[in-house]
């Protein structure tokens, strides 16, 4: 057994890294601005056409290292993805996106308005002399294509398109990043040649790149060919839920831990442009792994028809739902549906004295219990308490909890009485698991202590 | 957010800020120049020039020798070569009774094509601001952000060496 870990020591380092992260963010943005003023910038504000020119180029500068921030965050980077998590990094890149594309709108429109106030012409007139300058056509290449991934990625929109397209689609933001770069080296007199300002922009771009390279092609590859993962069974554990063994090698240097999602893809000729991002249903032991799927999707559906001995590659493991997040020393726990796969796999490794741990396993019928005697098991043998909750959900109470268990008036403090000194780990769709989050939250436990998974795939 | 890391983005954003102002400011401090000798009234003589000047901001050089009462002799001043990225540009300034009535470029970035069309483009209209605010110091030209900039420190040193 390992030393037992202080959970509390570790969440107060982990919360110092997650502040820094949040500081070295909007310091970049100021630093963007910052350039403009160390070349002279605070003496381009003289006159209104000056103010214009000036703002443009700021709203440029900054709108390009919020991009350049987005791709750090979605690369997968190790240190972020402990720190605060995929879903987090996610949700941060998510929310820059729109101020980004507004940012950069707004540095063509003010500067076409300032070149135009300083010519006499009007900022229409002003489209095609710029066009002339050496490398704008490309940069104007690069805000089109940034316009068509953002759009694509609103929430409206996205719907329309599958994963798979939208995916497409979102790649051709590294092309639009890229195109951006050679208009702000030579047409753009802040990062002119010889400058401080220019080296730093470039190391820029090198560690976004570099990341995205890194994190996301090299890293995946190299462990994929290193771990030589197949599948090695495929059993179907109820209707439409199956599970996928799989063998492969030193599988224990992967340092999975229970809770960690990895993205899975199946090398057949219906299933290798698809990835699949599927949480463990065991922790891996050297040569063998298992994941537990539910046919959601198509996707989801073909890949529970796969043969054995299919070449499976993977990126991972990802994500915070572990005993990594722990902040307190009791354990409470929550899964419905298929979402009790991570928390299967979770309680292998979590740390806790026998009686500090409960679960409660939730379903709508008799026939998604699944996984649920593995988890009576292991609970057994290390102490901890499992309830059930089958039924539908309470049209009166709270929409989590069964009509039968609402009307006998259950709440989550009766099922759980140390909650206070608990960490909250939630696993099930998202209305159900908003449902139970607000209800903990109004128990009054700080928002570090719940860990909630959304599992809607 | 929590209040550590809104206080600690607030306050690194603003040194950070303050630091690109600082060294905002260094450059647009007044730096002496040491390397234009008073050249007067030689009408376009592009081959000997004073070389060395440089710069590439428009900074104020302050005048070398230039007693204020006495004004400067009517006549043509060449200014300095200023190199860019897109090649040099010279200005010759004509003086007549206290009055920049002419500039004429020299020299003008002419690296490719798109060069050519941007001097092109952006030499008339700094000439007639030069003209117009009788000194160097107009706004830039829009995407002739180079040449604007040196074709204006080549004024200014002309200016300074007619003590204007």
């Amino acid at each position: 057994m390992t030393p037992r870990r202080d959970p509390r020591r570790e969440y107060q380092r982990r919360a110092r890294r997650a502040d820094l992260l949040a500081i070295a963010l909007w310091a970049s943005g100021a630093a963007a601005a910052a350039l403009f003023l160390a070349s002279g910038g605070a003496g381009q504000f003289t006159s209104p056409t000056a103010v214009v020119t000036s703002l443009g180029i700021v709203a440029g500068l900054i709108g390009t290292d919020f991009i350049l921030v987005m791709l750090v965050l979605a690369a997968r980077i190790p240190l972020i993805d402990r720190t605060i998590g995929h879903d987090r990094a996610i949700a941060v890149h998510r929310s820059l996106g729109k101020p980004a594309l507004y940012l950069l709108l707004g540095h063509g429109v003010l500067l076409l308005t300032g070149y135009g106030m300083s010519q006499g012409f009007n900022p229409i007139a002003e489209i095609g002399p710029m066009l002339a300058l050496p490398d704008m056509p490309l940069a104007v290449i690069g805000m089109g294509l940034m316009i068509t991934v953002v759009v694509t990625s609103l929430v409206a929109v996205r719907r329309k398109f599958s994963y798979e397209g939208w995916h497409l689609v979102h790649l051709l933001s590294y092309f639009a990043v890229a195109f951006a770069l050679p208009h702000q080296l030579s047409v753009g007199g802040v990062l002119s040649e010889g400058t401080v300002q220019r080296i730093y922009w470039i190391a820029l771009y090198v560690v976004a790149f570099g990341a995205i390279l890194t994190f996301r092609f090299i890293e995946p590859v190299v462990s994929s060919v290193r771990h030589r993962i197949t599948v090695a069974g495929v059993t179907t554990i109820a209707p439409g839920v199956t599970s996928i063994h799989f063998s492969g090698r030193n599988l224990r240097d992967l340092g999975a831990e229970g809770g960690q999602f990895f993205i899975w893809r199946f090398w057949t000729g219906k299933t290798w442009w698809h990835s699949h991002p599927i949480s463990l249903s065991a922790v891996p032991t050297g040569s063998t792994a298992r994941i537990t799927v539910r046919d959601l999707g198509a996707g989801s559906a073909r890949i529970s028809a796969v043969r054995p001995g299919t070449k499976v590659s993977i990126e991972g493991p990802y994500g915070l739902f572990s005993d990594s997040a722990r902040t307190s020393p009791k354990l409470a726990i929550i899964a419905a549906g298929i979402g009790v796969t991570p928390i299967r796999a979770l309680l292998e490794h979590a740390q806790f004295a026998p009686g500090d741990a409960t679960i409660l396993l939730r379903a709508s019928r008799q026939d998604e219990t699944y996984l649920w005697d593995e988890i009576r098991e292991l609970a057994e043998a290390r102490g901890a308490a499992c309830y059930v909750m089958v039924g539908h959900r309470s049209k009166t109470g709270p929409s989590w909890m069964s009509d039968v268990d609402a009307r006998r008036g259950v709440t989550l403090q009766t099922i759980f009485p140390d909650l206070a000194q608990s960490d909250l780990y939630l696993c099930g769709p998202t209305a159900w698991l908003d449902s139970i989050e607000t209800e903990a939250r109004a128990t009054g436990i700080p928002s570090h202590q719940i860990h909630a998974e959304r599992f809607d795939w | 957010m929590n209040t550590r890391s809104t206080l600690g983005s607030v306050f690194a954003s603003v040194a950070v800020l303050i630091v690109g102002w600082q060294a905002g400011g260094v450059m647009l401090a007044p730096q002496p120049t040491t390397t234009t000798s008073p050249q007067t009234s030689t009408p376009k003589s592009v081959t000997s020039q004073p070389t060395g000047t440089t710069t590439q901001a428009a900074a104020p050089a302050p005048a070398v020798a230039a007693p204020a009462a006495t004004s400067p002799a009517d006549g043509t001043y060449t200014g300095a070569s200023v190199s860019t990225r897109f090649g040099n540009v010279q200005v010759a300034v004509t003086l007549t009774g206290d009055r920049i009535t002419d500039v004429t470029p020299l020299l003008l970035t002419n690296a490719g094509a798109h060069s050519v069309q941007i001097s092109n483009r952006a030499a008339p209209i700094v000439h007639d601001e030069v003209i117009a605010s009788q000194s160097a110091k107009v706004s830039n030209v829009g995407g002739a952000t180079y040449t604007t900039h040196a074709y204006l420190a080549s004024v200014q040193s002309a200016l300074d060496q007619a003590g204007f």
